[in-house]
């Protein structure tokens, strides 16, 4: 069965991994909600080029980390299209600091942006998905790993994975299958600013598969997490990071 | 209230001091507050007055008098169109 002719709502999809996700599955023939918080123009030219392969796109301004906003946003979907076939909880935030710095207020909004939120789409859209649906959800290898200054988003990052196990198995019997993605450090604008800042090696080289994870490797797992294909899969996080945490030695 | 008191109302409530300490020619950094403050500041403010802040923008205010001139400019234009 093909996703040709779904509704997709991908949070955070103006830049990034979630404009990646958002156009390949406008690629695959599914219609995209593109929320944004921050960068309107972002979001204009992610539903421009997802418009340009033949589907609709709507956008939707939303800081999901606001509960008040994020219902908002799911009242639209609702009024507007009364259904939803897909969620991509891929909008995220944080804030880097070392575990002492770590204040409530870092602590709160890290948290309600990328562990509340997805839990309240999942709520919302699962809803909205009456005929079943797909609900994929990105991590990090931060949840695993630790890296500098990562501590609040990777304790954020694992609590989005026990969460995807949870829906998987509450959500099964509405026939919502319910995945993660989780990526080592994709190559984008943030990853090079932590190079350059010295938190983070340069190991754009010494990657297993010989180059670094991009936005699209990720969305690539993403639409096959959304197919049928991958019906049997529930509950998982997939790691897509070119092998680097199976030979974490090989990086020096 | 106007527009130049509810923003310093938001402000301080966010960062916690007095909204007398909040003057035009002061700074976020002034009144100590973080990234993370100067973030929930710019929403708040957005929410309250149905603006969008393009970070752009709000990287060239030196103070809080050009925040202010800024969103009063921005209200303004808002309720001719």
């Amino acid at each position: 069965m093909s996703v040709e002719g779904k509704l997709a709502l991908v949070t955070g999809s103006g830049r990034g991994i979630g404009r990646a996700i958002a156009l390949k599955l406008a690629s695959q023939g599914v219609d995209i909600i593109v929320n944004f918080f921050r960068r309107r123009e972002a979001a204009e030219q992610t539903a421009k080029d997802v418009e340009a392969l033949g589907v609709k796109a709507e956008i939707i301004r939303a800081n999901v980390g606001d509960p008040v906003k994020l219902d908002e946003m799911f009242d639209t979907i609702a009024a507007n299209f009364g259904r939803l076939d897909i969620l991509i909880n891929n909008a995220a935030s944080g804030v880097g600091r070392s575990i002492l710095d770590i204040d409530i207020k870092a602590w709160d909004w890290t948290m309600n942006i990328n562990a509340k939120a997805p839990l309240l789409c999942a709520q919302r859209a699962a809803k909205l998905m009456e005929r079943g649906g797909k609900i994929v959800n990105i991590s990090s290898l931060g949840s695993s790993f630790v890296w500098p200054t990562y501590a609040v988003v990777g304790v954020s990052k694992a609590a989005l994975e026990a969460l995807t196990r949870y829906l998987a198995i509450e959500l099964a019997p509405k026939g919502i299958c319910v995945n993660g993605v989780a990526a080592s450090a994709v190559d984008t604008e943030a990853l090079k600013f932590y190079i350059k800042q010295g938190l983070v090696k340069d190991t754009r080289q010494a990657t297993p598969a010989g180059r670094m994870v991009t936005p699209e490797d990720v969305a690539n797992v993403v639409a096959f997490l959304c197919s049928e294909e991958a019906f049997m899969i529930r509950g998982q996080t997939v790691i897509v990071d070119g092998g680097t945490s199976v030979a974490p030695f090989i990086i020096s | 209230m106007s527009v130049e008191e509810q923003i310093k109302e938001i402000v301080a409530n966010i960062v916690h001091v007095d909204k007398s300490v909040l003057t035009r020619e002061g700074t976020f950094k002034d009144i100590k507050a973080d990234s993370l403050d100067i973030v929930q500041a710019l929403v708040a403010i957005e929410d309250k007055f149905d603006i969008e802040v393009p970070d752009e923008d709000a990287q060239k205010f030196q103070n809080f008098g050009d925040f202010i001139d800024y969103v009063e400019k921005r209200v303004a234009e808002k309720e001719k169109s």
